[in-house]
């Protein structure tokens, strides 16, 4: 058994694991919420990263920053969770707060448009280069190792940061007010709504919250893969949605556990499997197939009671 | 007319006690009002037949009063995104599935075509049994994926048959390299390289060849999947299925066969599906896998909800809109004319009373010459940029300031612009209109800017989005769909 | 009864009307729609500016490659406006979205948008663009020069003679040389080939393969999609005593992440090689890999002045679509001389293109095919500078 391999197929699969981690989070809660898909959290995640990209180089750019290391990048995550949240508010806002009774398929039309303007205005302003974040002179590649497990310092940096904002999120959904009338808005709206509760900023936070991690996500991603361009947002919220089906959509650490299934499943089959990498999406959606069968709401996720 | 006898509350709250009945007779009451409800009159009292003509009678004259690259990307291509939208209508529209490997059915039509009738495989069938051939093999794979998945309801529907879209995409990339183990290495589709040098299609001698001759058969080939589909919603089945969109547990307990009627709307998309994609393949003389993605899915899913889902006429109108705008605006020059008329209709039709209106006309164009004035006068290098080509572009240099070096100012311009239409949108009444002058000198400011340059790129899809936004936001039901209420 | 009547009878006049002044609206500016044979003979006035199409991705997954052809075809003109006064080109911009939703159709469209004035066509970008509006452009007559399309049966096929040529080799030159240079040059006999999924590259990856495999090398074979960044499982996987990995991809970019991620994965020491979609200054900044490409020279006056006025970022990529144009430019030119062409004296014109000293670093003229005759590739490698010296 080739332990050395496994290793690194495991810190990698953790590694993508975490940056999908986030962006299903977005997904489930706002699916919990209001039962819809958000097409456009994948460009919000784009635009994080682009954001952080230019936060970056207004504090003086990878090769010779204006602040020690570490404050740069903790700037970084702030401007780009703070800017996509406020996206993410305006989305809803703007977009699907008229939709919220019309028939289900509606929203998601609406979702796809904001995904075209989103994308391509990212084009337009940004350009179709890619970007570089260049983490390399900003932190070096050092590698730390214990035993046959080697991690490098960007990839220490995700796993860690999105350990501490999953922990921060289920601590707030847990303990704060607002979390409580996040779960309460989840369960039954109208309930909610009867009991006191101001169901719209309820869901603006939860928007605010998603997008916010979704920024955070692309983040880490342009630190450590290190490219960044306008049409990333695409396949990334594609295997976000999957993750969050995964785990149970709906379910916040379902979220967690789907996207570090994701991750490690796409891994495994890469290292593992014969054309692992070229087939590596077909096998993260048999994985899929196969846990919808086994258990058809998700890991973590709650049988739907349908009332009649 | 009588009065609304309840106030309508606001969209985003819900609704308590309104029933669809209730909903359906408000709907009918406004629906008959104004010129436009004359014309809407007209069409739900026309028999099926003339309101096909309305479809048929342009259609048939169009190719002969435009060109041959007009009727391409205007005729040949939305007629084969409203096949597919026809196809897609069963088994969303009409049944209520969500199928996102719907693709993959077109996919398997025009790759069936190709393997059976192309100059690389060799074969050469008759095309019109090749087509049959597409149309049976798309059928039977839809019954193949649609049986294990008859089960499962929305959203698990859609994962798995999401999956079997990737898997195909996957497949045909890299099917040129499979070793069987008893045939040996085979080629099946030409992997990334695609299935080329596609025979056209012949029928009873007639080569279909130019780009007028393929319109004609598509448009027969449409008409007649559009026939079929008209007779089947007025069937059992297609009542069943209605049926079934709308409650499947209802259904179920009126003892219709609710799996059987499933697998019948998923093979029925896919045959159609089928169809269109041996066109297809036949008009791209080749099948290349990335046609088969999930991009041009989405696009076919817009097309449809845009029109209405389960709605044949919506099928139409949400084709030209999602294909059209987009080639519409590929010119600079053309899009400069739509770009400066839309915004002149828009505000003729929207604002009123008259009073308003004439504030609104005068003071856009006040504010622009007066701008235009100061920077001449003081900041020479704000009105010394580059006009666009063509007189309109002429004229607005006037008007509008075009300073030298754009990029930087046109980029805050558009994150300006963009929060003032939202703004915009929250206002009421004085304020609307005072702030509606700068946004509008802003917009055309943003267009001769920054947006003019690119229309042949990032400009018209960036408007494709924002115009599916405020469609969906006008009318969530679809231009042609019927309005519903979610009981609560 | 009668009221309806009315009212059926308006709708239809209204659709009729609509569709009449929409499409004689959207009417070009010359009159008659051209017909298959008579495009080639149809006069096109050459006047004070001639218009040339250019088809490429302008946006989409691909738009970052599509501005690197642009650029250089942009500079083209604006270099050719400079010397010649009378006689000036402009471009047509066709957008293909290659690897867009639309697919394959959107480069159809796009093609069938080249208006009545154009002469001939720069583009398209890929390979299976090129065979998807093969109809399209050859029934307008047009002579159309592609920059980066490099599948081998596109000028073998005898589909589209006389109509295509290109200004980079094919991949059976690029292939062979490429797995001569390994076999017999570098002696190595384990392979790793990495395609991105793309008809480019998995073309090219198919003949190294091929030809490796029958000199007697042993050759993994894997591949990625383009839109990924994350190769660090599919590095782990790769067996520490493989000697070169070849990406055969079109994304410099992600050639840089591999060779970065490659090396902090321990296995620097893995020979690292691109095909001509990685020759570029990104890729070379890894220091000590190779690259195939034409001999194009850092030193060129033509480069070194591109270079100049784009950051200091040659843009190899989209050089051969500066000789494309150059091509059409040129033929249009001779076509021009009496005034009036037809796309016909276009397309003669393109096939006795002789140009010298191209900033290909070679000079260009045509086989029958529509291939450049003895159209060398060589082998580069960078230095731990990050510039690229010829080594074969």
């Amino acid at each position: 058994m080739n332990w050395s391999l496994f290793w690194d197929l495991t810190v990698s699969g953790v590694t993508l694991g975490s940056v999908y981690a986030l962006v299903a989070l977005g997904y489930s809660m706002v699916y919990g919420i209001l039962k819809l898909l958000n097409f456009a959290h994948g460009d919000v995640y784009m635009i994080g990263a682009f954001v952080g990209w230019f936060g970056l180089h207004a504090l003086g750019g990878p090769v010779s920053p204006n602040a020690a290391a570490w404050v740069v990048i903790v700037l970084m995550f702030l401007v780009a969770m703070v800017a996509c949240g406020g996206l993410g508010v305006v989305i809803e806002r703007f977009a699907y707060r008229p939709l919220r009774n019309a028939p289900r398929i509606a929203p998601l039309i609406s979702a796809l448009g904001v995904s075209f303007f989103l994308q391509n205005s990212a084009l337009l302003v940004f350009g179709a280069s890619f970007r570089d974040y260049d983490t390399f002179h900003l932190i070096g590649a050092k590698t730390y190792n214990y035993g046959d497990i080697f991690l490098s310092v960007p990839q220490i940096l995700t796993i860690v940061s999105a350990i501490g904002l999953m922990i921060g999120l289920t601590l707030l959904v847990a303990r704060t007010k607002i979390g409580k009338a996040m779960r309460a808005t989840s369960f039954d709206r109208e309930a909610a709504s009867m009991m006191g509760i101001d169901v719209d900023r309820v869901i603006a936070s939860t928007f605010f919250i998603g997008s916010a991690l979704a920024g955070a996500a692309g983040v880490m991603f342009g630190l450590v893969f290190g490219q960044i361009y306008h049409f990333m947002g695409f396949l990334a919220g594609l295997k976000g949605f999957t993750a969050a089906v995964i785990g149970g959509i709906g379910s916040i650490p379902g979220a967690m556990l789907g996207g570090l299934l994701v991750g490690l499943a796409e891994s495994y089959a890469t290292g593992y499997l014969p054309q692992g990498s070229t087939f590596q999406n077909l096998y993260v959606f048999a994985l899929l197939i196969a846990i919808i069968i086994i258990r058809p709401s998700g890991i973590l996720g709650k049988a739907d009671v349908k009332k009649v | 007319m009588a009065d609304d006898l309840t106030p309508r509350p606001p969209p985003d709250q819900p609704r308590i006690g309104v029933d669809e009945w209730v909903a359906s007779v408000e709907g009918k009451r406004e629906r008959y009002r104004g010129p436009i409800g004359w014309l809407r009159r007209g069409w739900d009292e026309a028999p099926p037949g003339v309101r096909l003509l309305v479809f048929v009678v342009p259609a048939a004259i169009f190719p002969l009063v435009t060109t041959e690259g007009n009727l391409f990307r205007y005729g040949l291509i939305t007629l084969l995104y409203a096949l597919l939208g026809l196809g897609l209508n069963v088994t969303v529209g009409f049944a209520g599935l969500l199928d996102l490997g719907y693709i993959a059915f077109f996919g398997f039509g025009a790759y069936t075509y190709g393997y059976v009738a192309s100059s690389q495989t060799g074969r050469h069938w008759p095309p019109l049994l090749a087509i049959l051939l597409a149309i049976a093999v798309a059928a039977a794979v839809g019954l193949i994926v649609g049986y294990p998945s008859r089960r499962l309801v929305g959203d698990y529907l859609a994962i798995v048959t999401l999956f079997f879209g990737q898997a195909f995409v996957v497949f045909v990339n890299n099917a040129n390299r499979i070793d069987f183990p008893l045939i040996g290495h085979a080629d099946l589709t030409g992997g990334a390289n695609g299935l080329a040098n596609i025979d056209p299609i012949k029928i009873l001698g007639w080569t279909v060849n130019t780009t007028k001759e393929y319109y004609w058969f598509t448009l027969g080939a449409f008409l007649l999947v559009m026939v079929l589909l008209y007779l089947v919603s007025e069937s059992r089945t297609g009542r069943a299925w209605k049926a079934l969109r709308e409650d499947p547990l209802a259904a179920e307990v009126m003892s219709m066969p609710v799996n059987r009627l499933k697998l019948m709307a998923f093979v029925f998309g896919a045959a159609i599906a089928g169809f269109a994609g041996a066109i297809y393949g036949s008009v791209q003389t080749g099948a290349f896998p990335g046609d088969y993605d999930v991009g041009l899915l989405i696009t076919i899913y817009a097309i449809v909800i845009l029109g209405g889902a389960g709605s044949l006429a919506g099928v139409i109108i949400g084709a030209l809109i999602v294909n059209g705008v987009p080639e519409l605006l590929r010119d600079a020059n053309e899009a400069e004319w739509v770009f400066y008329t839309t915004v002149v209709l828009l505000v003729l039709i929207k604002i009123r009373p008259w009073l308003r209106l004439a504030v609104v006309v005068v003071g856009t164009l006040a504010f622009g010459f007066v701008l235009h004035a100061i920077a001449d006068a003081a900041f020479p290098r704000w009105t010394a940029g580059n006009p666009g080509e063509g007189a309109l572009a002429h004229w607005v240099s006037h008007w509008m300031l075009l300073p030298t070096h754009s990029t930087q100012i046109a980029n805050w311009a558009y994150g300006l612009l963009i929060a003032a239409i939202l703004v915009l949108t929250l206002l009421k009444g004085w304020w609307r209109t005072i702030v509606m002058i700068p946004t509008i000198w802003l917009a055309a400011f943003v267009w001769e800017n920054l947006l003019v340059e690119q229309t042949a790129g990032a400009t018209r899809f960036l408007l494709l989005g924002a115009l599916l936004v405020v469609l969906m936001n006008a009318r969530p039901q679809g231009l042609f769909g019927t309005a519903r209420v979610e009981i609560a | 009864m009668r009221r309806r009547a009315t009212a059926i009878a308006a709708l239809l006049a209204l659709a009729a009307l609509a569709v009449v002044a929409a499409a004689s609206a959207k009417a070009d500016r010359a009159a008659a729609p051209a017909a298959a044979s008579s495009a080639d003979a149809r006069l096109i006035s050459c006047g004070n500016t001639r218009t040339m199409g250019v088809l490429g991705p302008i946006t989409g997954p691909a738009a970052s490659l599509g501005k690197l052809q642009i650029d250089w075809i942009k500079y083209y003109i604006s270099k050719y406006n400079k010397t010649h006064k009378k006689g000036k080109l402009r471009a047509q911009y066709g957008d293909t979205v290659l690897g867009g939703p639309g697919g394959t159709a959107e480069a159809v469209k796009a093609a069938q948008s080249m208006g009545s004035n154009v002469l001939g066509v720069v583009g398209p970008a890929g390979s299976n663009e090129v065979r998807a509006t093969t109809a399209t452009l050859k029934n307008a007559g047009f002579a159309f020069v592609s920059g980066s399309a490099t599948n081998t049966e596109l000028t073998t096929d005898g589909t589209r003679t006389g109509f295509f040529y290109r200004t980079v080799p094919p991949d059976s030159a690029q292939g062979t040389s490429v797995a001569n240079f390994i076999n017999k040059k570098l002696k190595f006999k384990r392979v790793y080939i990495i395609d991105d999924q793309e008809a480019y590259s998995t073309g090219l990856a198919d003949t190294v393969q091929s030809k490796l495999r029958s000199a007697g090398v042993t050759v993994t074979r894997d591949g990625v999609s383009q839109q990924q960044s994350d190769f660090s499982s599919l590095i782990a996987k790769i067996p520490r005593d493989t000697q070169l990995v070849y990406l055969p991809w079109q994304l410099p970019p992600k050639g840089k992440a591999f060779g970065q991620q490659l090396r902090s994965a321990g296995k620097g020491s893995i020979v690292l090689m691109g095909s001509d979609g990685l020759f570029d200054g990104e890729f070379a900044s890894l220091g000590n890999v190779y690259a195939s490409s034409f001999p194009t020279s850092a030193t060129n006056a033509v480069v070194k002045a591109f270079k100049k006025s784009h950051g200091g970022d040659p843009e190899y990529f989209g050089a051969p679509s500066f000789v494309a144009a150059q091509v059409v430019g040129g033929a249009i030119e001779r076509a021009c001389k009496d005034g009036k062409a037809t796309r016909g004296e276009v397309r003669a014109q393109v096939r006795k293109t002789n140009l010298k000293k191209t900033v290909l670093g070679l000079n260009v003229s045509y086989n029958a095919q529509g291939d450049i005759k003895g159209g060398q590739f060589g082998i580069w490698k960078a230095n731990a500078a990050g510039t690229f010296n010829p080594v074969s």
